[in-house]
């Protein structure tokens, strides 16, 4: 289908969002579905660095509260909302670890730079 | 806008170019020549082909299955290692050039506080992120810290848009042990 994008590795096909948001629909490719907890991660990281940097929420509040919505939301919707076996992916734990440091390194290049500029500028 | 946010951008746009820069090299020495193109094919096909028999295998499954496994993960580990060497080109380059680069902006950014922390950092971090600085004002963020924290963020990222990222599966299987990824390391 010509509207469809079709990427390598990591990047994803347009298609992909539209099974995002079905909690029922069937995950055939596991790396495709790896991949979109991955990038689901980096957004949390850029969301919560720009509502933490703005408010500010500092110090290690900050840090311990990314860490925690970022494992818990995507635990709520891989757990919950999807019906997926997560025996299937390797476990809870190899599903939490999907992209996580990148997303806490993105979370705190994001923190940092609006906190720097709302709070210094 | 202050000079101080200024750098800021500066550097996460250093950080880009950087990145951009590394898959760049990469690319021209190695992701383009016909044997790493090879070798990535075999070796995503053969991890993933070893991975789905891993999971059909059971305990009691005969001794010429699991040496068929053996065989497979021995000829999986050979075609990675021989992976790796092929990088081993661009990884000279890359680090050859980063060292000049990292030498300039040191220089640059010498003594600037190019952010502020929204932290407290741990008392061994702030060897790194109060690096050249001076003054004790701990959430003072140096140079090298904020571009190293730009890097790993946004190098993996960028190699994951551009389809350059190698998959799971074969990042899973041991590869030569002295061969490490690059900085950011690739999932």
């Amino acid at each position: 289908e010509p509207s469809q994008l079709q990427l390598a590795n990591g990047a994803l096909k347009v298609s992909v969002w539209s099974k995002v948001l079905r909690s029922d629909a069937a995950w055939e490719d596991k790396d495709e579905f790896l991949d979109v907890i991955y990038w689901f991660r980096q957004i949390i990281a850029v969301v919560l660095g720009v509502i933490w940097g703005v408010l500010p929420l500092r110090g290690f509040l900050g840090i311990a509260g990314f860490c925690l919505i970022n494992a818990g939301v995507l635990y709520v919707y891989f757990s919950n909302y999807l019906q997926i076996d997560e025996e299937e992916y390797g476990g809870t734990w190899e599903l939490t670890k999907e992209g996580f440091m990148t997303s806490f390194a993105l979370f705190m290049v994001i923190w940092i730079i609006f906190y720097t500029a709302v709070h210094y500028d | 806008m202050s000079t101080m946010f200024a750098d800021t951008l500066l550097i996460v746009f250093i950080s880009v170019c950087t990145a951009l820069l590394a898959e760049g090299i990469t690319w021209v020495l190695v992701y383009r020549t016909d044997k790493y193109k090879r070798l990535k094919a075999e070796v995503e096909k053969q991890s993933k082909k070893l991975e789905k028999k891993k999971e059909t295998i059971t305990e009691s499954a005969g001794r010429q299955q699991k040496k068929k496994i053996e065989r497979q993960e021995e000829k999986l580990k050979n075609n990675n290692r021989d992976l790796s060497m092929v990088r081993m080109k661009s990884m000279f380059a890359i680090g050859f050039c980063f060292t000049a680069l990292m030498g300039m902006f040191n220089s640059i950014f010498d003594g600037r506080v190019v952010a502020k922390l929204p932290f407290t950092p741990l008392s061994y971090i702030q060897g790194l992120s109060h690096r050249n600085l001076l003054g004790d004002d701990t959430t003072d963020c140096s140079f090298i810290f904020l571009y190293i924290l730009c890097t790993m963020s946004i190098r993996q990222n960028i190699q994951k848009i551009l389809g350059l990222a190698p998959s799971r599966a074969a990042t899973k299987q041991p590869s030569h042990p002295m061969v490490g990824e690059s900085t950011a390391g690739t999932h």
